[in-house]
């Protein structure tokens, strides 16, 4: 029986000889391909090896060329012309040049429901200036623009797919990226095969590159343990000694530019008390937080901006735990005894188990945390009416500072939580989009952050990382911040 | 017998169009708004607003429920919320993986239950039955998500015989279809063997105490005969009954099995388009597994015929 078994598998292994391969476990199935309609994280692993970028990050988070080899900004900062990569073709045989990249800002920004009209709002017009020249003149200065064209607003995508695929094209992509779309069976794979016209001579090294969904994390680890995938993205904490324990794997941090935290309510509950927020704050260990749920694997914040990106300023203190700080802040907020209020939170083992620690964490200065699980389209929806006194949502990240704080603490701004509003705040906020000196901004987030650390919109308490899991034979994977896997240089070794 | 089909087929259309109306009311009863899911992190008020309008969710909700079976009449069954596909396109892509793991499963289920329930009755008040009876219960009382964990964990991580999760459609390459398939198959049809074994195993023992068996066997009968052409054939009806309740309950199963396999089929679906709020897919997924549960019945019904031949339909 056994013998009959293994042969069985040796004999079905065989169909499985294809050569350089690589399989990707990603936790969830990537809904949308099209750049201009995408908005779940995720489906950026994918889009990022089918389509190009006018730039890139580099592991630093500095902008580095990718379709446009250089750039200039004019006019303080309101003007900025495009150089264009010369020869570049797409996958469906359509040229690259400056009438591209104009239909596809134009498409972005005017598209009825595009998902990125919102970041290019600044942008006034796209001139084509010779074929390999386009001029992009903003309305004002706009710091955060090329790291925007860095993410999915920089995506180039065939002008010819859409034109003749219309509503199907987000499930035919067309790029000009190093892997070509080959098909895609929902809940299951998206298969890529090598672009062996990419404008990169001798990249990509691997012929084919398939995406494998497991909303599980023990059958996402399971896979990954057994090789029927080749990495992982992201692996559990928990899961982290079994991927260390064994020879044949690495586990890779990659520094995170997001954050995670809770919301306080200014405007309903005990949170309208601003010794309250405090004293809650106050009781927040942070180290605690990062050793017990994420096993050293998370960053404790001291703010939006997490180390390694623009606006991150070492002299902030990272809050520590003071309970007498707490009992002296719920004295001054008329509470001496303590206080209660509910927590929501989204479904899932990590999170109930991070706000069960912060549970435990403020019963010891007396304020008892009611904890509500609410499934997550509810959450956001209730949280943006500013229904519920305290919410633990975080924020993906995006490589330049305003896309961290911009939209989240500005009075009225559509991610604001807490009802917070400070026109001091909003106008250090303003500046710091129009400076576009480097240290000047870091200056102006440093203030902002100064200010929220006391008025406690949000009480920032780590910086996720994101860890993947592989097999030590895959090389040549850049580790940038974004979390985003590339797979333009990887190759397989070992075979 | 053909005027019996059509009968049911007819008096079935108002529980399905009853189906109908409790799918749209309970998928709108969901807390979670469609456009917001939709949106996620991205999400800004106009935006919610422009979505919301372009799927037609701000208007009454008898409307949208007349348009959806207006739809439905002329076999249309709208496009994915999430991935703007066709439904019908994605229905068709998975139903026939989420019939191939039930048929399976079913197949294990019998070769399994149906034999361990004759030795039960045969054996009876033996070691045998005894462990038959326990390991039908274990079947039954076993989550499917612990038994396919343990399964993977057992021969994929350790043993490294079998991969762990995933499907490759029959046509593209079989041996590595029906190897994918084991596992999850093994996984689903366990619970139902136990259900078989145990209804077998009475059924056998009511039977077996029959006259009509005491008479064969008086006639000299070899005992396999009376056992597999008189008994069996008789326990088999109320077994039949079990095996077509129990389909039913597979599509539940198929929901957390697919899920620990990876396994695109219908459950992995339904659990998809809950969390994403995908009205029109979660819609159609519902309509049609009560369809099929529906069908089964029917086929169940003309499966007694077949077995008992004093059993006929006009």
């Amino acid at each position: 029986m056994r013998q009959w078994l293994v042969a069985v598998v040796l004999w079905s292994l065989g169909g499985l000889g294809l050569a350089q391969t690589v399989t990707v476990g990603l936790d969830a199935d990537p809904p949308n391909l099209d750049p201009m309609l995408s908005s779940a994280l995720v489906d950026r692993q994918v889009q990022n090896q089918i389509y190009d970028k006018l730039v890139d990050l580099d592991e630093n988070l500095r902008i580095v060329p990718m379709l446009a080899t250089s750039w200039r900004v004019e006019e303080n900062g309101t003007v900025y012309v495009f150089t264009l990569r010369q020869g570049v073709k797409f996958h469906d045989g359509t040229d690259f040049n400056a009438e591209t990249v104009k239909f596809n800002l134009d498409r972005y920004r005017s598209t009825p429901g595009s998902r990125r009209a919102g970041e290019l709002s600044l942008i006034n017009n796209v001139q084509v200036v010779n074929p390999t020249t386009v001029r992009v003149t903003l309305k004002e200065p706009f710091a955060p623009f090329l790291a925007i064209l860095s993410d999915r607003s920089g995506m180039m995508v065939s002008p010819t797919a859409v034109q003749r695929l219309g509503a199907e094209f987000s499930n035919n992509p067309v790029g000009t990226g190093p892997f070509k779309f080959v098909e895609r069976r929902r809940q299951d794979r998206i298969v890529l095969a090598r672009n062996e016209n990419y404008w990169q001579r001798g990249f990509p090294r691997i012929e084919q590159l398939v995406y494998r969904p497991f909303p599980d994390d023990d059958v996402r680890v399971a896979n990954l343990l057994s090789g029927a995938v080749n990495i992982i993205t992201p692996v559990a904490a928990k899961d982290l000694a079994a991927i260390r324990n064994n020879a044949n794997l690495v586990v890779n941090n990659f520094p995170g530019i997001g954050y995670q935290g809770i919301w306080l309510n200014h405007t309903k509950g005990p949170f309208t008390n601003k010794a309250l927020r405090q004293a809650f704050a106050a009781t927040i260990d942070r180290d605690v937080v990062d050793r017990v749920v994420f096993l050293g694997t998370a960053l404790p914040s001291n703010g939006p901006f997490p180390p390694g990106t623009l606006a991150h300023d070492k002299s902030i203190a990272v809050p520590k735990r003071d309970l007498a700080l707490a009992r002296q802040k719920l004295a001054e907020g008329g509470r001496p005894q303590g206080f209660s209020f509910t927590l929501t939170i989204a479904p899932g083992p990590v999170l109930a188990q991070l706000a069960q620690v912060y549970q435990a964490m403020a019963a010891e200065a007396g304020i008892q945390v009611r904890i509500e699980q609410v499934e997550f389209g509810t959450l956001l929806d209730r949280a943006a009416k500013l229904e519920l006194e305290a919410v633990a949502v975080g924020w993906s990240g995006r490589p330049d500072p305003d896309g961290n704080i911009y939209d989240f603490v500005r009075c009225k701004a559509a991610n604001n939580y807490s009802g917070y509003c400070n026109p001091r705040v909003d106008s250090l906020l303003n500046r710091a989009r129009t400076v576009r000196l480097p240290e000047a901004r870091r200056d102006l987030y440093s203030q902002i952050t100064k200010i929220i650390q006391e008025d406690l919109p949000y009480i920032y308490v780590y910086h996720p990382q994101t860890t993947i899991g592989l097999s030590r034979r895959l090389s040549g994977i850049p580790v940038i911040p974004d979390g985003i896997l590339r797979f333009r240089g990887a190759s397989l070794g070992g075979q | 017998m053909f005027l019996f089909v059509l009968r049911r087929l007819i008096g079935g259309l108002p529980t399905l169009l009853l189906v109908t109306v409790m799918v749209f009311a309970l998928t709108r009863i969901l807390p979670g708004d469609p456009a917001r899911l939709l949106l996620g992190e991205e999400a800004t008020p106009e935006l919610v607003a422009q979505i919301r309008e372009e799927l037609g969710l701000n208007r009454p909700i008898l409307v949208q429920y007349a348009d959806w079976l207006w739809g439905l009449v002329q076999g249309d069954l709208g496009r994915s919320i999430r991935g703007n596909e066709q439904v019908a396109l994605i229905i068709w892509q998975k139903l026939p993986t989420t019939l191939e793991l039930s048929f399976f499963s079913l197949l294990v289920a019998i070769l399994i239950g149906l034999p361990a329930g004759v030795l039960a009755a045969l054996r009876r008040n033996t070691a045998a039955d005894a462990s038959v009876t326990v390991l039908a219960l274990s079947g039954i009382s076993i989550p499917n998500f612990f038994l396919g964990i343990l399964l993977i964990y057992l021969f994929s991580v350790r043993l490294a015989w079998i991969p762990p999760s995933g499907y490759v459609e029959p046509w593209v390459d079989l041996q590595k279809n029906l190897l994918l398939m084991l596992m999850p198959a093994i996984t689903l049809g366990t619970a139902l063997a136990g259900a078989i074994a145990r209804f077998t195993r009475n059924s056998m023992l009511e039977v077996l105490s029959q006259d009509y068996v005491r008479t064969a066997r008086a006639k000299g009968l070899e005992g396999r005969v009376v056992v597999y052409k008189h008994a069996l054939r008789n326990a088999a009806i109320p077994v039949v009954t079990v095996i077509g309740l129990q389909l039913g309950g597979l599509l539940g199963g198929a929901v957390v099995t697919e899920q620990v396999f990876s396994i695109p089929g219908f459950g992995r679906l339904l659990v998809d388009s809950v969390f994403n709020r995908d009205f029109p897919v979660l819609q159609a997924v519902v309509l049609i597994s009560a369809l099929a549960v529906f069908l089964i019945n029917v086929l169940t019904d003309l499966l007694y015929a077949a077995i008992d031949p004093r059993i006929r339909y006009h």
